[in-house]
């Protein structure tokens, strides 16, 4: 195979991963699952975030 | 906000706290050699005819010193502050952590003396020669499996988005120094790339725009995805776009780095590829400045009152002004105004002063009193004089920058109906002169802020443990 083919090949193949990484992101992964991975940053400080949940109902 | 309460996990400040207060000593030496350029190219006789101190020389020592010494001290700080508190576990291999600190020292204070020596491989940000190229990729795989190990003994199940951003940096570091750093030595001071002609000059550029995109920007956003969200209390807008943005950030920068090589010897396709790539790349940079910048959606009154989140916040807008900028100057048509201008000046320190700094500070305010048993910082009010100082600084610095090189563009392009060219070189040069001026002073601010920031530390660090109560959050 030459180069030009290779690199052909290549591109397809990244577009490919990236269309499958849309789907996945957008269509197969559940909306909670990633609110607690958003959220595990706060994991060490129970309290203040507490105190954000409260200041979130407020809004 | 910044509450210090961990989950019982013992966690290895000790790194962290001395690359953090490194990262305040390094920033305050290579900003000063800055000014020192500055004012150089207003006063050339400031080089007191001294080889040393000689322009051509201190110019590496400036770039080495703000990108590895005080960029990747702050990457090394927060990534280590980072993928432990994310992962809930101590740091993995502590002494190899150590070794990290005291040999990326070593790489510092080694560039500091050969760079004035004029010993340099002469590729921009990788002029130090082979020997200390391999240090550096002793520490940097070193580095490597620390992160990588803490990683992998997390109790946590999933690696939040930080962490593959600073896992993207640290291993796409590694590929390109070590790629770029093929050498031949000839002596301990002396080697010669294994590259020749256009080849050379794609491999270094392909080097010095992923140094760009991968430590000043994918390290850097590691940052960002942390200490935004943390700093205002809330998750970041949205996790999706952190996910598609990684991706989509590490699949295109790789590509760009041609635009570095416009109408050069490289082949004409490679210059279009550059610049097609660089083109798109506005669009995942822009996707990540939104997800920073929403993340305060409601809540945009905590700009008000915390200096540490302004920041962090107008960091990010630097960041969205350089990359819109960057694919701008990257099309070929505007290059050939733009290239060897100061443009490119001002184009480099609107991302290095305006996003790298202002992110880096914003994450040390936030962290250093974190890993010195404080609540907050010695004094709120010195953030907010500092942040002052900085943002007037650079916009001093970029203005200036800006307004000379498109000039000089300009200048060097204009031709009299003859034929001939309108202005000699000396004349764009005499133009150009008052901006060099306003340049130096906004220097000078940037400095100025740096010091009050390193009196706020020095006080946060020397004050009795705990005494400094975090401040109440204003309803």
């Amino acid at each position: 195979m030459d180069y030009a083919t290779i690199h052909s090949f290549y591109t397809v193949i990244i577009l490919v991963a990236f269309v499958g990484l849309l789907v996945w992101v957008f269509l197969i992964k559940r909306k909670p699952d990633f609110d607690d991975a958003a959220n595990a940053i706060f994991a060490d400080e129970q309290k203040s975030q507490q105190k954000q949940q409260q200041e979130s109902d407020h809004e | 906000m910044s509450q210090t309460k961990s989950l019982n996990v013992d966690y290895n400040y000790t790194v962290v706290r001395l690359f953090a207060l490194t990262t305040v000593l390094w920033g305050i030496v290579g900003m000063t050699v800055g000014v020192l350029l500055a004012a150089q190219l207003y006063w050339p006789a400031l080089n007191f005819d001294t080889a040393w101190l000689t322009y051509s020389r201190l110019r590496p020592l400036h770039t080495n010193a703000v990108i590895f010494a005080f960029g990747t001290s702050a990457l090394f700080a927060t990534s280590y502050y980072v993928v432990q508190r994310t992962c809930q576990v101590r740091l993995y291999a502590e002494k190899l952590a150590m070794f990290t600190f005291i040999g990326w020292q070593v790489v510092i204070i080694a560039a500091a003396i050969t760079l004035p020596m004029g010993i340099s491989q002469s590729k921009e940000y990788a002029e130090l020669e082979w020997p200390i190229d391999l240090l550096i990729a002793v520490v940097w795989v070193s580095y490597a499996i620390v992160f990588f190990g803490t990683m992998i003994k997390r109790t946590t199940s999933h690696i939040y988005v930080a962490n593959w951003f600073y896992g993207g940096f640290i291993i796409t570091v590694a590929a390109l120094h070590i790629v770029n750093s093929m050498v031949i030595p000839v002596s301990l001071t002396k080697s010669y790339s294994i590259y020749g002609g256009a080849v050379d000059a794609m491999v270094q550029w392909w080097y010095g725009h992923n140094a760009v995109g991968f430590l000043l920007t994918a390290g850097f956003l590691g940052m960002m995805y942390y200490f935004v969200p943390k700093q205002a209390g809330r998750p970041v807008y949205s996790y999706r776009l952190s996910v598609v943005h990684f991706w989509a950030l590490i699949a295109l920068y790789i590509w760009a780095g041609s635009h570095h090589l416009h109408y050069t010897a490289l082949p004409d396709w490679t210059q279009s590829v550059g610049m097609v790539m660089s083109v798109i790349l506005f669009v995942p940079s822009w996707g990540g400045m939104i997800n920073g910048i929403m993340t305060l959606s409601g809540a945009w009154h905590k700009l008000k009152t915390d200096p540490i989140l302004r920041f962090l916040i107008v960091s990010l807008s630097f960041y969205g002004m350089s990359t819109f900028e960057g694919p701008m100057m990257a099309i070929k048509s505007v290059n050939a105004l733009s290239h060897y201008t100061d443009w490119t000046v001002g184009h480099v320190h609107s991302g290095a002063l305006g996003w790298v700094a202002m992110v880096s500070i914003g994450a040390l305010y936030h962290l250093i009193p974190a890993v010195f048993g404080q609540g907050r910082m010695y004094s709120t009010k010195l953030v907010n004089t500092h942040f002052w100082l900085h943002t007037t600084g650079v916009v001093l610095y970029i203005v200036a920058m800006w307004i000379s090189g498109i000039m000089q563009g300009m200048m060097w392009r204009a031709v009299n109906t003859d034929g001939t060219l309108t202005y000699s070189f000396v004349q764009s040069l005499e133009a150009s002169y008052p901006f060099y001026l306003m340049r130096f002073i906004g220097g000078v601010f940037v400095v100025t802020g740096m010091l009050v920031m390193a009196y706020n530390v020095i006080k946060t660090v020397r004050a009795k443990q705990g005494v400094l109560e975090p401040v109440a959050e204003a309803a």
